[in-house]
């Protein structure tokens, strides 16, 4: 067997890369699929926290690189799906601790027992964008409609072109607000796509329900109602080849907004 | 009365529509974006791009006529190539006489600017500060050169009746023709090359 490595890397911080990794990791092993998701944020380890794996971390992908333990016992298996496993970072050194070999290493290994090796990249361009990218073929670019977002996503995606290893490259817009694009105040989903030129594997709307499920340590694809639970569930099975069309992400109308319909349709 | 509720329907109905009013905050976004981009992806700056544009603009004027102001410049990414987008609207396309003359003004020129250089040359030949000084020169040409255009736009349809007195210097026109062409095809290369330069960089 020969898994897929996936990259999920953004430029800027702050857009959801952790959130998406957790996410689709999850939704992956709920498919059937055997996971492992990688945190290469050393120093800044966060995914632990998002699965809320936090307390059952003993070996780190740093004790693996120094050799102090097995690559396998490294491996923290998920609290209710045994498909998903977590390779946590570690908290107490930096980027420098491991390199771009040893990194790639461990993911031709993983590869041959797992479908699927997402690894999450830390933000910026530097040596832990490096590290992350060296063991990949796919990358996701996670963005938002910010422009300081899509400035960060076309560099990263230069960077990624310019990387032979990688094979294809998707982009992830994240924390959509229909009302905004509506009102015109928000660049839209066709917008982004339009200015990057980089095909879409998935739209996911703003949804509140992620704060609550990063504080309870509970990926949103495990809430069956959250919209971005849905959205999220919807990338894995594209990831994976199925044909899945873009949720409608058009505001739901209040009593307010028929009123106000009602008003612009027949003026006086 | 009819006009008192009108009034009153239309007041009401301005305050459901307030939103529409900054309707543009996307589109001023995505101008921005598209501007920073293109500065991004190339490395040009903002007064580098303008020089750039204002060169394109002279170039091609030479062979149509243009409208300047609507000049549109952009870098896009078509698949995995960067393509240089540039769109203007054409006024006008010259007919062949008139440019026959802004070249053959143009070569007048340059010859007249070589000889000048040689002169120079010769004079300053022992010099130290000899590069500091040819850069100096190279822009006085550049700047030369937009003016004469400019000079020669104006002047194209009063001179057209002195065509005839040049009619011995037509024939080198058309070789300069030729010359202009190998010119511009050398841009063409080094632009590609300046871009999978820029590629690989990335």
């Amino acid at each position: 067997m020969a898994g897929r490595v996936i990259v999920i890397t953004s430029g800027k911080g702050g857009v959801g890369k952790t959130t998406t990794s957790a996410n689709i990791g999850t939704a992956l092993a709920k498919l059937g699929n055997k996971v492992v998701l990688i945190d290469t944020d050393i120093g800044l380890r966060n995914l632990d926290l998002l699965l809320g794996l936090e307390n059952r971390i003993v070996y780190t992908i740093v004790d693996v690189v120094e050799e102090r333990c097995k690559l396998k016992q490294a491996l923290v298996k998920d609290k209710k799906n045994p498909n998903l496993s977590l390779l946590a970072a570690a908290q107490t050194r930096d980027k420098t601790s491991v390199t771009s070999e040893q990194l790639k290493d461990i993911c031709d290994q993983l590869k041959k027992k797992n479908d699927f090796i997402l690894v999450d990249c830390p933000a910026g361009i530097e040596q832990g964008f490096q590290n992350a990218v060296a063991g990949a073929t796919e990358a996701i670019v996670v963005t938002t409609p910010e422009m300081s977002a899509v400035r960060d996503a076309d560099r990263i995606i230069g960077l990624l072109e310019a990387k032979e290893e990688i094979e294809s490259y998707k982009l992830l817009l994240n924390r959509v607000r229909p009302k905004l694009i509506e009102q015109n105040d928000m660049m839209s989903v066709e917008d982004v796509v339009d200015i990057l030129s980089t095909d879409l594997i998935g739209v996911i709307p703003e949804d509140t329900g992620i704060i609550t499920s990063t504080n309870k340590g509970e990926p949103i694809v495990n809430d069956e109602e959250a919209m971005a639970g849905k959205a999220y569930r919807n990338v894995a099975k594209r990831i994976m080849g199925e044909d899945v069309p873009l949720l409608d992400l058009t505001p739901k109308k209040g009593f307010f907004d028929k009123i106000k319909d009602l008003f612009t349709k027949g003026k006086v | 009365m009819k006009d008192i509720f009108a009034d009153l329907y239309n007041k009401v109905l301005s305050f459901f529509n307030k939103t529409d009013e900054k309707s543009n905050a996307k589109d001023v976004a995505c101008n921005r974006l598209k501007l920073v981009l293109m500065q991004d992806r190339t490395n040009l700056t903002p007064a580098i791009m303008d020089r750039m544009r204002r060169e394109l603009i002279e170039l091609l004027s030479k062979y149509m006529e243009l409208d300047r102001e609507l000049l549109d410049l952009n870098f896009e990414h078509e698949d995995e190539q960067m393509a240089l987008m540039l769109s203007i609207p054409v006024i006008r396309a010259k007919n062949e006489d008139e440019i026959n003359e802004i070249l053959a003004k143009e070569d007048e020129e340059k010859e007249r600017l070589e000889e000048l250089a040689k002169a120079q040359e010769k004079s300053e030949d022992s010099d130290s500060d000899d590069e500091s000084e040819d850069s100096e020169t190279e822009e006085v040409i550049e700047e030369d050169d937009e003016s004469d255009v400019d000079a020669d736009d104006e002047s194209q349809e009063e001179s057209s009746e002195e065509d005839d007195d040049d009619d011995a210097e037509d024939d080198e026109d058309e070789d300069d023709d030729e010359d202009d062409d190998d010119e511009n095809v050398d841009e063409d290369s080094k632009k590609e090359k300046f871009f999978s330069k820029k590629k690989k960089e990335k």
